[in-house]
Protein backbone atom coordinates (compact mmCIF):
# COMPACT_ATOMS: atom_id res chain seq x y z
CA UNK A 1 0.00 0.00 0.00
CA UNK A 2 1.24 3.16 -0.65
CA UNK A 3 1.65 5.50 1.96
CA UNK A 4 0.59 8.40 0.46
CA UNK A 5 -3.04 6.99 0.58
CA UNK A 6 -5.25 7.86 3.42
CA UNK A 7 -7.39 5.07 3.53
CA UNK A 8 -10.37 6.48 4.26
CA UNK A 9 -12.56 4.80 1.31
CA UNK A 10 -13.71 8.37 0.38
CA UNK A 11 -13.89 9.09 -3.67
CA UNK A 12 -13.90 12.65 -4.53
CA UNK A 13 -14.49 14.40 -7.90
CA UNK A 14 -13.65 18.03 -8.36
CA UNK A 15 -14.60 19.99 -10.96
CA UNK A 16 -13.91 17.21 -13.23
CA UNK A 17 -14.58 17.98 -17.25
CA UNK A 18 -13.88 16.01 -20.75
CA UNK A 19 -14.34 17.90 -24.05
CA UNK A 20 -14.58 15.79 -27.13
CA UNK A 21 -13.62 18.11 -29.33
CA UNK A 22 -16.48 21.05 -28.66
CA UNK A 23 -18.27 18.99 -26.94
CA UNK A 24 -18.36 18.72 -23.28
CA UNK A 25 -19.28 15.35 -22.57
CA UNK A 26 -18.62 16.14 -18.42
CA UNK A 27 -19.14 19.92 -18.11
CA UNK A 28 -17.54 20.58 -14.13
CA UNK A 29 -19.16 17.81 -12.18
CA UNK A 30 -18.12 17.96 -8.33
CA UNK A 31 -19.89 15.54 -5.86
CA UNK A 32 -17.68 13.05 -3.09
CA UNK A 33 -18.38 9.25 -2.66
CA UNK A 34 -18.31 8.43 1.43
CA UNK A 35 -17.41 4.91 2.77
CA UNK A 36 -20.37 3.43 4.90
CA UNK A 37 -22.86 4.72 2.29
CA UNK A 38 -24.49 3.99 -1.05
CA UNK A 39 -24.26 6.74 -3.67
CA UNK A 40 -26.43 6.48 -6.70
CA UNK A 41 -24.82 8.23 -9.16
CA UNK A 42 -27.98 8.91 -11.62
CA UNK A 43 -28.46 10.21 -14.86
CA UNK A 44 -30.42 9.64 -18.26
CA UNK A 45 -28.29 7.16 -21.11
CA UNK A 46 -25.46 9.78 -22.55
CA UNK A 47 -25.28 12.33 -19.71
CA UNK A 48 -21.66 11.71 -19.20
CA UNK A 49 -22.10 8.67 -16.27
CA UNK A 50 -19.76 6.73 -17.96
CA UNK A 51 -17.28 9.06 -18.80
CA UNK A 52 -17.08 10.50 -15.24
CA UNK A 53 -16.55 6.90 -14.00
CA UNK A 54 -13.90 6.25 -16.41
CA UNK A 55 -12.11 8.77 -15.32
CA UNK A 56 -12.23 7.92 -11.85
CA UNK A 57 -10.82 4.85 -12.53
CA UNK A 58 -8.07 6.65 -14.98
CA UNK A 59 -8.96 5.30 -17.89
CA UNK A 60 -10.10 8.19 -19.55
CA UNK A 61 -7.66 11.54 -19.02
CA UNK A 62 -10.09 14.49 -18.16
CA UNK A 63 -9.75 17.59 -20.00
CA UNK A 64 -9.76 19.86 -16.21
CA UNK A 65 -10.50 18.69 -12.84
CA UNK A 66 -9.42 15.86 -10.87
CA UNK A 67 -10.52 12.58 -9.21
CA UNK A 68 -8.77 11.33 -5.76
CA UNK A 69 -9.53 8.21 -4.13
CA UNK A 70 -8.13 7.94 -0.88
CA UNK A 71 -6.54 11.23 -1.57
CA UNK A 72 -4.84 10.20 -4.17
CA UNK A 73 -5.79 10.12 -8.17
CA UNK A 74 -6.15 6.34 -9.09
CA UNK A 75 -2.66 6.60 -11.28
CA UNK A 76 -0.79 6.78 -7.79
CA UNK A 77 -2.67 4.11 -6.12
CA UNK A 78 0.32 1.27 -5.70
CA UNK A 79 -2.20 -1.92 -5.75
CA UNK A 80 -5.43 -0.34 -7.31
CA UNK A 81 -7.48 -3.41 -7.56
CA UNK A 82 -7.13 -4.04 -3.82
CA UNK A 83 -8.33 -0.65 -3.02
CA UNK A 84 -11.01 0.07 -6.30
CA UNK A 85 -12.95 -3.14 -7.57
CA UNK A 86 -15.04 -1.63 -11.03
CA UNK A 87 -17.73 -3.31 -12.94
CA UNK A 88 -17.56 -1.52 -16.01
CA UNK A 89 -20.47 -1.35 -19.08
CA UNK A 90 -19.87 -3.78 -21.35
CA UNK A 91 -16.55 -4.69 -19.50
CA UNK A 92 -14.97 -7.26 -21.78
CA UNK A 93 -13.95 -10.80 -21.75
CA UNK A 94 -12.46 -12.69 -24.50
CA UNK A 95 -14.92 -14.74 -25.59
CA UNK A 96 -12.89 -17.85 -26.23
CA UNK A 97 -11.29 -17.83 -22.63
CA UNK A 98 -13.16 -19.24 -19.64
CA UNK A 99 -14.36 -17.78 -16.76
CA UNK A 100 -11.76 -19.40 -14.52
CA UNK A 101 -8.63 -18.51 -16.91
CA UNK A 102 -10.06 -14.62 -16.76
CA UNK A 103 -9.89 -14.94 -13.03
CA UNK A 104 -6.56 -16.54 -12.72
CA UNK A 105 -5.52 -13.70 -14.89
CA UNK A 106 -6.81 -11.14 -12.77
CA UNK A 107 -5.45 -12.53 -9.74
CA UNK A 108 -2.31 -12.96 -11.21
CA UNK A 109 -1.91 -8.94 -11.80
CA UNK A 110 -3.43 -8.18 -8.46
CA UNK A 111 -1.22 -10.66 -6.38
CA UNK A 112 -3.94 -12.44 -5.08
CA UNK A 113 -4.06 -16.40 -4.09
CA UNK A 114 -5.69 -18.22 -6.54
CA UNK A 115 -7.97 -19.71 -3.90
CA UNK A 116 -9.46 -16.60 -4.39
CA UNK A 117 -10.63 -17.49 -8.08
CA UNK A 118 -12.58 -20.29 -6.50
CA UNK A 119 -14.09 -17.92 -3.98
CA UNK A 120 -15.02 -15.42 -6.09
CA UNK A 121 -16.61 -17.67 -8.20
CA UNK A 122 -19.25 -19.15 -5.78
CA UNK A 123 -19.57 -15.80 -4.49
CA UNK A 124 -21.70 -14.63 -8.03
CA UNK A 125 -22.46 -18.31 -8.57
CA UNK A 126 -20.95 -19.18 -11.52
CA UNK A 127 -18.95 -22.35 -10.14
CA UNK A 128 -21.37 -24.39 -12.24
CA UNK A 129 -20.33 -22.77 -15.35
CA UNK A 130 -16.59 -21.57 -14.88
CA UNK A 131 -14.99 -23.63 -16.92
CA UNK A 132 -17.34 -22.50 -20.32
CA UNK A 133 -15.80 -20.01 -22.50
CA UNK A 134 -17.51 -16.56 -21.84
CA UNK A 135 -18.36 -16.57 -25.24
CA UNK A 136 -21.26 -17.76 -24.58
CA UNK A 137 -22.19 -16.40 -21.14
CA UNK A 138 -25.64 -14.12 -21.46
CA UNK A 139 -25.33 -10.66 -19.97
CA UNK A 140 -26.20 -11.18 -16.72
CA UNK A 141 -24.06 -13.73 -16.29
CA UNK A 142 -21.18 -11.37 -17.72
CA UNK A 143 -22.20 -8.94 -15.22
CA UNK A 144 -21.90 -11.77 -12.01
CA UNK A 145 -18.17 -12.49 -13.96
CA UNK A 146 -17.33 -8.63 -13.96
CA UNK A 147 -18.59 -8.12 -10.49
CA UNK A 148 -16.32 -11.45 -9.22
CA UNK A 149 -13.46 -9.53 -10.84
CA UNK A 150 -14.17 -6.55 -8.81
CA UNK A 151 -14.06 -8.39 -5.64
CA UNK A 152 -11.45 -10.21 -6.35
CA UNK A 153 -8.72 -7.68 -4.52
CA UNK A 154 -11.31 -6.95 -1.31
CA UNK A 155 -10.92 -3.47 -2.59
CA UNK A 156 -12.76 -0.85 -0.07
CA UNK A 157 -14.08 1.12 -2.83
CA UNK A 158 -16.70 -0.32 -5.26
CA UNK A 159 -17.59 1.38 -8.55
CA UNK A 160 -19.97 -0.36 -10.96
CA UNK A 161 -21.90 1.62 -13.64
CA UNK A 162 -25.37 -0.02 -14.70
CA UNK A 163 -24.83 -3.31 -12.73
CA UNK A 164 -28.60 -4.48 -13.62
CA UNK A 165 -28.54 -4.37 -16.49
CA UNK A 166 -28.96 -7.80 -17.92
CA UNK A 167 -30.08 -9.29 -14.43
CA UNK A 168 -33.20 -10.85 -13.67
CA UNK A 169 -34.97 -9.50 -11.01
CA UNK A 170 -33.51 -11.76 -8.84
CA UNK A 171 -30.00 -11.16 -9.42
CA UNK A 172 -31.29 -7.45 -9.05
CA UNK A 173 -32.14 -7.94 -5.65
CA UNK A 174 -29.24 -10.33 -4.84
CA UNK A 175 -27.28 -7.24 -5.98
CA UNK A 176 -28.44 -4.38 -3.95
CA UNK A 177 -28.34 -7.03 -0.64
CA UNK A 178 -25.07 -7.07 -2.19
CA UNK A 179 -24.15 -3.51 -1.97
CA UNK A 180 -25.85 -2.64 0.98
CA UNK A 181 -23.94 -5.21 2.81
CA UNK A 182 -20.72 -4.02 1.35
CA UNK A 183 -21.27 -0.92 2.61
CA UNK A 184 -22.29 -1.81 5.87
CA UNK A 185 -18.70 -2.92 6.42
CA UNK A 186 -17.43 0.86 6.23
CA UNK A 187 -16.64 0.76 2.66
CA UNK A 188 -18.23 2.41 -0.42
CA UNK A 189 -20.13 2.63 -2.96
CA UNK A 190 -21.04 4.43 -6.05
CA UNK A 191 -23.23 2.98 -8.92
CA UNK A 192 -24.73 4.33 -11.91
CA UNK A 193 -28.27 3.83 -13.35
CA UNK A 194 -30.81 5.79 -15.68
CA UNK A 195 -33.17 4.66 -14.02
CA UNK A 196 -34.30 5.80 -10.15
CA UNK A 197 -36.29 3.19 -9.16
CA UNK A 198 -33.36 0.99 -9.59
CA UNK A 199 -30.75 2.14 -7.17
CA UNK A 200 -33.83 3.92 -4.77
CA UNK A 201 -34.20 1.10 -2.44
CA UNK A 202 -30.04 0.97 -2.84
CA UNK A 203 -28.86 4.22 -2.61
CA UNK A 204 -28.58 6.48 0.86
CA UNK A 205 -26.74 9.49 -1.29
CA UNK A 206 -27.74 10.60 -4.92
CA UNK A 207 -25.77 12.38 -7.50
CA UNK A 208 -27.73 13.47 -10.22
CA UNK A 209 -26.52 14.56 -13.58
CA UNK A 210 -27.65 15.40 -17.19
CA UNK A 211 -26.05 16.88 -20.17
CA UNK A 212 -22.84 16.51 -18.45
CA UNK A 213 -23.42 18.79 -15.46
CA UNK A 214 -24.06 17.71 -12.01
CA UNK A 215 -28.22 18.95 -11.06
CA UNK A 216 -28.84 17.24 -7.70
CA UNK A 217 -26.49 15.91 -4.98
CA UNK A 218 -27.65 15.11 -1.81
CA UNK A 219 -29.69 12.47 0.21
CA UNK A 220 -32.75 10.89 -1.50
CA UNK A 221 -34.79 12.46 1.51
CA UNK A 222 -33.68 15.85 1.21
CA UNK A 223 -35.06 15.28 -2.55
CA UNK A 224 -38.63 13.69 -1.74
CA UNK A 225 -38.75 17.09 0.84
CA UNK A 226 -37.33 19.25 -2.12
CA UNK A 227 -40.97 19.43 -2.88
CA UNK A 228 -43.43 20.72 -0.72
CA UNK A 229 -46.62 18.55 -0.74
CA UNK A 230 -49.56 20.22 -2.35
CA UNK A 231 -53.31 19.21 -2.88
CA UNK A 232 -54.63 18.80 -6.34
CA UNK A 233 -57.54 20.14 -7.05
CA UNK A 234 -60.48 19.79 -9.84
CA UNK A 235 -63.43 23.00 -9.25
CA UNK A 236 -65.49 24.99 -11.53
CA UNK A 237 -64.00 28.52 -11.26
CA UNK A 238 -60.26 28.27 -10.32
CA UNK A 239 -59.77 31.68 -10.63
CA UNK A 240 -62.30 32.39 -7.86
CA UNK A 241 -60.85 29.46 -5.91
CA UNK A 242 -57.21 30.78 -6.11
CA UNK A 243 -58.62 34.55 -4.75
CA UNK A 244 -59.89 32.86 -2.07
CA UNK A 245 -56.87 30.78 -0.97
CA UNK A 246 -54.72 33.38 -0.84
CA UNK A 247 -57.11 35.28 1.20
CA UNK A 248 -57.25 32.37 3.39
CA UNK A 249 -53.37 32.10 3.98
CA UNK A 250 -52.27 30.03 1.13
CA UNK A 251 -51.03 32.08 -1.81
CA UNK A 252 -48.91 29.21 -3.53
CA UNK A 253 -50.82 27.91 -6.09
CA UNK A 254 -50.13 26.30 -9.51
CA UNK A 255 -52.18 25.62 -12.64
CA UNK A 256 -51.58 22.21 -13.53
CA UNK A 257 -51.53 21.43 -17.40
CA UNK A 258 -54.91 19.59 -16.79
CA UNK A 259 -56.46 22.78 -15.60
CA UNK A 260 -56.14 21.22 -12.15
CA UNK A 261 -55.03 23.73 -8.97
CA UNK A 262 -51.58 22.64 -7.31
CA UNK A 263 -52.15 23.82 -3.95
CA UNK A 264 -49.33 23.86 -1.24
CA UNK A 265 -49.25 25.34 2.40
CA UNK A 266 -52.41 23.48 2.61
CA UNK A 267 -54.29 20.32 3.54
CA UNK A 268 -57.28 18.67 1.96
CA UNK A 269 -59.42 19.63 4.52
CA UNK A 270 -58.68 23.96 4.65
CA UNK A 271 -59.05 24.08 0.57
CA UNK A 272 -62.42 22.26 0.71
CA UNK A 273 -63.26 24.48 3.56
CA UNK A 274 -61.79 27.79 1.80
CA UNK A 275 -63.80 26.65 -1.51
CA UNK A 276 -67.22 25.76 0.11
CA UNK A 277 -66.78 29.21 1.45
CA UNK A 278 -66.33 30.89 -1.64
CA UNK A 279 -69.31 28.98 -3.12
CA UNK A 280 -66.82 26.99 -5.49
CA UNK A 281 -68.13 23.43 -6.60
CA UNK A 282 -65.07 21.16 -5.95
CA UNK A 283 -65.24 17.96 -8.72
CA UNK A 284 -62.21 16.17 -7.37
CA UNK A 285 -59.22 16.91 -4.39
CA UNK A 286 -56.37 14.91 -3.84
CA UNK A 287 -52.90 14.70 -2.24
CA UNK A 288 -50.25 15.23 -4.75
CA UNK A 289 -48.01 11.99 -4.14
CA UNK A 290 -44.27 12.85 -4.48
CA UNK A 291 -43.15 11.02 -7.42
CA UNK A 292 -39.67 10.38 -7.22
CA UNK A 293 -39.23 9.01 -10.77
CA UNK A 294 -41.02 11.72 -12.10
CA UNK A 295 -38.51 14.44 -9.59
CA UNK A 296 -35.75 12.99 -11.63
CA UNK A 297 -37.47 13.60 -14.98
CA UNK A 298 -37.56 16.66 -13.85
CA UNK A 299 -34.42 17.42 -13.14
CA UNK A 300 -32.84 15.62 -15.85
CA UNK A 301 -34.59 17.41 -18.23
CA UNK A 302 -33.48 20.66 -16.58
CA UNK A 303 -36.81 21.91 -15.59
CA UNK A 304 -36.32 22.13 -12.02
CA UNK A 305 -32.54 22.98 -10.69
CA UNK A 306 -30.88 22.38 -7.57
CA UNK B 1 9.31 -6.73 -7.56
CA UNK B 2 6.36 -8.84 -6.77
CA UNK B 3 3.98 -6.45 -8.78
CA UNK B 4 6.48 -6.91 -12.21
CA UNK B 5 6.03 -11.06 -11.58
CA UNK B 6 2.32 -10.60 -11.28
CA UNK B 7 1.47 -8.45 -14.15
CA UNK B 8 3.89 -10.93 -15.83
CA UNK B 9 2.31 -14.07 -14.67
CA UNK B 10 -0.93 -12.66 -15.23
CA UNK B 11 0.12 -11.83 -18.94
CA UNK B 12 0.99 -15.48 -19.44
CA UNK B 13 -1.76 -16.67 -17.80
CA UNK B 14 -3.57 -15.10 -20.72
CA UNK B 15 -1.55 -15.95 -23.48
CA UNK B 16 -1.98 -19.76 -22.82
CA UNK B 17 -5.68 -19.03 -21.96
CA UNK B 18 -6.85 -19.08 -25.52
CA UNK B 19 -6.25 -20.88 -28.57
CA UNK B 20 -4.39 -17.91 -30.59
CA UNK B 21 -1.01 -19.24 -29.22
CA UNK B 22 -1.34 -22.84 -30.39
CA UNK B 23 -3.01 -22.00 -33.58
CA UNK B 24 0.19 -20.25 -34.56
CA UNK B 25 2.85 -22.48 -33.05
CA UNK B 26 1.34 -25.44 -35.08
CA UNK B 27 1.88 -23.60 -38.82
CA UNK B 28 5.23 -22.75 -37.29
CA UNK B 29 6.45 -26.16 -36.88
CA UNK B 30 4.68 -27.88 -39.94
CA UNK B 31 6.14 -25.16 -42.13
CA UNK B 32 9.66 -25.22 -40.54
CA UNK B 33 10.01 -29.04 -40.79
CA UNK B 34 8.46 -28.90 -44.85
CA UNK B 35 11.13 -26.00 -45.33
CA UNK B 36 13.67 -27.90 -44.22
CA UNK B 37 13.14 -31.46 -45.09
CA UNK B 38 12.87 -30.16 -49.03
CA UNK B 39 16.07 -28.09 -48.48
CA UNK B 40 14.22 -24.51 -48.90
CA UNK B 41 15.10 -22.40 -51.17
CA UNK B 42 18.84 -22.67 -50.37
CA UNK B 43 20.02 -25.60 -51.77
CA UNK B 44 20.53 -23.73 -55.13
CA UNK B 45 22.21 -20.87 -53.76
CA UNK B 46 24.70 -22.39 -51.82
CA UNK B 47 25.47 -25.59 -53.79
CA UNK B 48 27.83 -23.12 -56.59
CA UNK B 49 29.14 -21.51 -53.63
CA UNK B 50 30.29 -24.08 -51.64
CA UNK B 51 33.11 -26.38 -52.72
CA UNK B 52 32.99 -29.14 -49.77
CA UNK B 53 31.21 -32.73 -50.62
CA UNK B 54 28.06 -32.32 -48.64
CA UNK B 55 27.76 -28.91 -46.79
CA UNK B 56 25.61 -28.63 -44.13
CA UNK B 57 22.97 -26.30 -46.04
CA UNK B 58 20.64 -27.47 -43.07
CA UNK B 59 21.79 -24.36 -41.28
CA UNK B 60 20.69 -21.89 -43.84
CA UNK B 61 17.01 -23.80 -44.35
CA UNK B 62 16.99 -23.47 -40.63
CA UNK B 63 17.86 -19.59 -41.32
CA UNK B 64 15.08 -19.11 -43.59
CA UNK B 65 12.72 -20.83 -41.36
CA UNK B 66 13.23 -18.88 -38.25
CA UNK B 67 12.70 -16.04 -40.72
CA UNK B 68 9.52 -16.70 -41.59
CA UNK B 69 8.65 -17.62 -37.99
CA UNK B 70 9.53 -13.90 -37.05
CA UNK B 71 6.19 -13.16 -38.77
CA UNK B 72 4.03 -15.48 -36.66
CA UNK B 73 5.90 -14.13 -33.74
CA UNK B 74 5.16 -10.71 -34.42
CA UNK B 75 0.86 -11.50 -35.08
CA UNK B 76 1.03 -13.79 -32.05
CA UNK B 77 2.11 -10.21 -30.16
CA UNK B 78 -0.13 -7.84 -32.10
CA UNK B 79 -3.04 -10.14 -31.48
CA UNK B 80 -2.24 -10.53 -28.05
CA UNK B 81 -1.88 -6.73 -27.06
CA UNK B 82 -4.31 -5.37 -30.09
CA UNK B 83 -6.84 -8.11 -29.06
CA UNK B 84 -6.75 -6.76 -25.88
CA UNK B 85 -8.58 -3.67 -27.10
CA UNK B 86 -10.67 -5.12 -29.42
CA UNK B 87 -12.54 -7.60 -26.51
CA UNK B 88 -12.13 -4.29 -24.19
CA UNK B 89 -10.31 -6.81 -21.65
CA UNK B 90 -7.78 -4.07 -21.54
CA UNK B 91 -10.07 -2.04 -18.86
CA UNK B 92 -9.51 -4.60 -16.62
CA UNK B 93 -5.84 -4.85 -17.12
CA UNK B 94 -5.30 -1.31 -16.26
CA UNK B 95 -7.94 -1.74 -13.56
CA UNK B 96 -5.71 -4.39 -12.17
CA UNK B 97 -1.99 -3.10 -12.78
CA UNK B 98 -0.25 -0.27 -10.89
CA UNK B 99 0.73 0.95 -14.24
CA UNK B 100 0.23 0.97 -18.22
CA UNK B 101 4.39 1.20 -18.64
CA UNK B 102 4.23 -1.89 -16.59
CA UNK B 103 1.24 -3.85 -18.37
CA UNK B 104 3.04 -2.83 -21.80
CA UNK B 105 6.27 -4.39 -20.43
CA UNK B 106 4.78 -7.37 -19.23
CA UNK B 107 2.86 -7.74 -22.44
CA UNK B 108 6.36 -7.42 -24.91
CA UNK B 109 7.88 -9.92 -22.16
CA UNK B 110 5.31 -12.32 -22.94
CA UNK B 111 5.39 -11.94 -26.57
CA UNK B 112 9.10 -12.49 -26.17
CA UNK B 113 8.93 -15.68 -24.81
CA UNK B 114 6.47 -17.01 -27.10
CA UNK B 115 8.33 -16.05 -30.09
CA UNK B 116 11.69 -17.53 -28.21
CA UNK B 117 8.62 -21.08 -27.91
CA UNK B 118 8.09 -20.35 -32.00
CA UNK B 119 11.58 -20.11 -32.85
CA UNK B 120 12.36 -23.47 -30.55
CA UNK B 121 9.63 -25.49 -32.33
CA UNK B 122 11.05 -24.23 -35.70
CA UNK B 123 14.49 -25.66 -35.12
CA UNK B 124 12.97 -28.78 -33.33
CA UNK B 125 11.18 -29.15 -36.58
CA UNK B 126 13.22 -27.86 -39.01
CA UNK B 127 16.48 -30.46 -37.82
CA UNK B 128 14.23 -33.36 -37.79
CA UNK B 129 13.01 -32.67 -41.41
CA UNK B 130 16.27 -31.83 -42.42
CA UNK B 131 17.80 -35.45 -41.16
CA UNK B 132 14.59 -37.06 -42.35
CA UNK B 133 15.54 -35.43 -45.95
CA UNK B 134 18.93 -36.54 -45.45
CA UNK B 135 20.68 -33.57 -45.44
CA UNK B 136 24.32 -33.58 -43.72
CA UNK B 137 24.61 -33.23 -40.27
CA UNK B 138 26.08 -29.34 -39.32
CA UNK B 139 28.67 -28.82 -36.77
CA UNK B 140 26.63 -28.68 -33.35
CA UNK B 141 28.52 -25.43 -32.37
CA UNK B 142 26.87 -23.91 -35.64
CA UNK B 143 23.61 -25.15 -34.86
CA UNK B 144 23.40 -23.88 -31.35
CA UNK B 145 24.41 -20.38 -32.21
CA UNK B 146 22.03 -20.57 -35.46
CA UNK B 147 19.48 -21.46 -32.63
CA UNK B 148 20.52 -18.79 -30.22
CA UNK B 149 20.27 -16.09 -32.77
CA UNK B 150 17.27 -17.49 -34.08
CA UNK B 151 15.41 -17.34 -30.39
CA UNK B 152 16.92 -13.81 -29.56
CA UNK B 153 15.50 -12.07 -33.00
CA UNK B 154 11.89 -14.23 -33.26
CA UNK B 155 11.70 -13.07 -29.59
CA UNK B 156 12.27 -9.94 -30.66
CA UNK B 157 10.17 -9.75 -33.13
CA UNK B 158 7.69 -11.25 -30.46
CA UNK B 159 8.11 -8.47 -28.09
CA UNK B 160 8.19 -5.93 -30.82
CA UNK B 161 4.60 -6.86 -32.06
CA UNK B 162 3.03 -6.49 -28.89
CA UNK B 163 4.49 -3.44 -28.32
CA UNK B 164 3.19 -2.64 -31.69
CA UNK B 165 -0.66 -4.20 -30.88
CA UNK B 166 -0.34 -1.72 -28.09
CA UNK B 167 1.23 1.65 -29.87
CA UNK B 168 -1.63 0.90 -32.63
CA UNK B 169 -4.50 -0.45 -30.41
CA UNK B 170 -6.62 -1.39 -33.55
CA UNK B 171 -6.03 -5.09 -33.85
CA UNK B 172 -7.09 -5.41 -37.72
CA UNK B 173 -5.20 -2.47 -38.55
CA UNK B 174 -1.92 -3.26 -36.28
CA UNK B 175 -2.18 -6.81 -38.48
CA UNK B 176 -2.46 -5.18 -41.42
CA UNK B 177 -0.03 -2.26 -41.42
CA UNK B 178 2.38 -5.16 -40.19
CA UNK B 179 1.98 -7.87 -42.70
CA UNK B 180 1.50 -5.45 -45.21
CA UNK B 181 4.96 -3.99 -44.26
CA UNK B 182 7.05 -7.15 -43.47
CA UNK B 183 5.99 -8.88 -46.77
CA UNK B 184 6.04 -6.20 -49.09
CA UNK B 185 6.63 -2.79 -47.89
CA UNK B 186 10.33 -3.20 -46.42
CA UNK B 187 11.32 -5.37 -49.65
CA UNK B 188 10.37 -2.55 -52.51
CA UNK B 189 12.39 -0.05 -49.65
CA UNK B 190 15.25 -2.44 -50.00
CA UNK B 191 15.61 -2.74 -53.52
CA UNK B 192 15.20 1.09 -53.86
CA UNK B 193 17.91 1.35 -51.28
CA UNK B 194 20.06 -1.23 -52.57
CA UNK B 195 19.89 -0.12 -56.51
CA UNK B 196 20.16 3.72 -54.89
CA UNK B 197 22.95 6.27 -56.11
CA UNK B 198 25.00 7.47 -53.92
CA UNK B 199 26.29 4.13 -52.43
CA UNK B 200 26.30 5.02 -49.00
CA UNK B 201 22.44 5.25 -49.20
CA UNK B 202 22.58 2.15 -50.25
CA UNK B 203 24.02 0.10 -46.88
CA UNK B 204 20.30 1.30 -45.26
CA UNK B 205 18.90 -1.48 -45.90
CA UNK B 206 20.63 -3.59 -43.77
CA UNK B 207 19.55 -1.41 -41.04
CA UNK B 208 16.00 -2.07 -41.54
CA UNK B 209 13.64 -4.24 -39.04
CA UNK B 210 13.09 -7.08 -41.50
CA UNK B 211 16.55 -6.73 -42.75
CA UNK B 212 18.51 -6.89 -40.04
CA UNK B 213 16.53 -9.94 -38.20
CA UNK B 214 18.05 -11.71 -41.41
CA UNK B 215 21.21 -10.07 -41.42
CA UNK B 216 21.55 -11.80 -38.38
CA UNK B 217 19.72 -14.79 -38.84
CA UNK B 218 21.89 -15.71 -42.23
CA UNK B 219 25.27 -14.31 -40.83
CA UNK B 220 25.82 -17.46 -39.37
CA UNK B 221 25.06 -19.66 -41.63
CA UNK B 222 26.78 -17.79 -44.52
CA UNK B 223 30.26 -18.04 -42.37
CA UNK B 224 30.08 -21.68 -41.99
CA UNK B 225 28.83 -22.06 -45.83
CA UNK B 226 30.68 -20.10 -47.65
CA UNK B 227 33.66 -18.85 -45.25
CA UNK B 228 34.46 -15.80 -43.85
CA UNK B 229 35.66 -13.97 -47.24
CA UNK B 230 32.40 -14.84 -49.28
CA UNK B 231 30.00 -15.37 -45.98
CA UNK B 232 28.84 -11.12 -46.30
CA UNK B 233 28.33 -11.29 -50.33
CA UNK B 234 25.68 -14.84 -49.42
CA UNK B 235 23.96 -12.49 -46.60
CA UNK B 236 23.88 -9.50 -48.73
CA UNK B 237 21.96 -11.91 -51.48
CA UNK B 238 19.42 -13.86 -48.80
CA UNK B 239 18.53 -10.65 -47.05
CA UNK B 240 18.57 -8.26 -50.19
CA UNK B 241 20.87 -5.71 -48.54
CA UNK B 242 24.26 -3.98 -49.61
CA UNK B 243 27.33 -4.22 -46.77
CA UNK B 244 25.39 -6.40 -44.35
CA UNK B 245 26.84 -5.45 -40.58
CA UNK B 246 27.70 -8.86 -38.55
CA UNK B 247 25.10 -10.91 -37.13
CA UNK B 248 25.70 -9.45 -33.42
CA UNK B 249 25.69 -5.95 -34.74
CA UNK B 250 22.40 -6.55 -36.64
CA UNK B 251 21.02 -7.96 -33.44
CA UNK B 252 21.34 -4.94 -31.52
CA UNK B 253 19.70 -2.94 -34.65
CA UNK B 254 16.96 -5.35 -34.79
CA UNK B 255 16.66 -4.86 -30.29
CA UNK B 256 16.42 -0.79 -31.07
CA UNK B 257 13.90 -1.17 -33.87
CA UNK B 258 12.18 -2.98 -30.95
CA UNK B 259 12.88 -1.01 -28.10
CA UNK B 260 11.95 2.28 -30.22
CA UNK B 261 8.58 0.78 -30.61
CA UNK B 262 8.19 -0.19 -27.16
CA UNK B 263 8.81 3.95 -26.26
CA UNK B 264 6.00 4.50 -29.05
CA UNK B 265 3.63 2.16 -27.61
CA UNK B 266 4.77 3.59 -24.11
CA UNK B 267 3.54 7.11 -24.89
CA UNK B 268 0.66 6.14 -27.13
CA UNK B 269 -0.75 3.87 -24.93
CA UNK B 270 0.06 5.69 -21.55
CA UNK B 271 -2.34 8.99 -23.09
CA UNK B 272 -5.00 6.86 -24.74
CA UNK B 273 -8.36 6.71 -23.55
CA UNK B 274 -9.95 3.79 -22.73
CA UNK B 275 -13.76 3.83 -23.32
Amino acid sequence: MDDRQDRSGRVVVDGLTKRFGAVAAVDGVSFSVEPGAVTGFLGPNGSGKTTTLRMILGLVAPTTGGCRINGVPFAALRDPARVVGAVLEAQGFHPARTARRHLLACAAAIGVPDAAVDVGLGAVGLVDVADRFVGGYSLGMKQRLALAVAMLGDPQVLILDEPANGLDPEGIAWLRAFLRAFARQGRSVLVSSHLLAEIEQTADHLVVITRGRCVYRGGLDQLRGSRRPRVLVACSAPARLAHALALAGMPEVDTLPDGRLGVAGGDAVRVGDTALAAGVAIYGLADERIDLEQLFFQLTSGRWGP
Amino acid sequence: MGAVTGVLRSEFRKMFSTRLWWGLLIPVAVLSGLLNLFGGLFTGAFATLSAGDTPPLLLGSLAYSLSLTTVFAAVHGIVASAGEFRHRTVTTTYLTARSRGRVLLAKAAAGAVMGALFAGAAVSTGVLGGLAGSAAVPPVGALLSVTAVGLAVVALWGALGAALGVAIGNQVAALVVTLVYMLVVELLVSVLLTGADPAPFAQFAAYLPVNSGDVALYGIPADVLAGPVAGPAVVELLAGVSAPPPWWAALIVLAAWTAATAVVGWFVGARRDVT
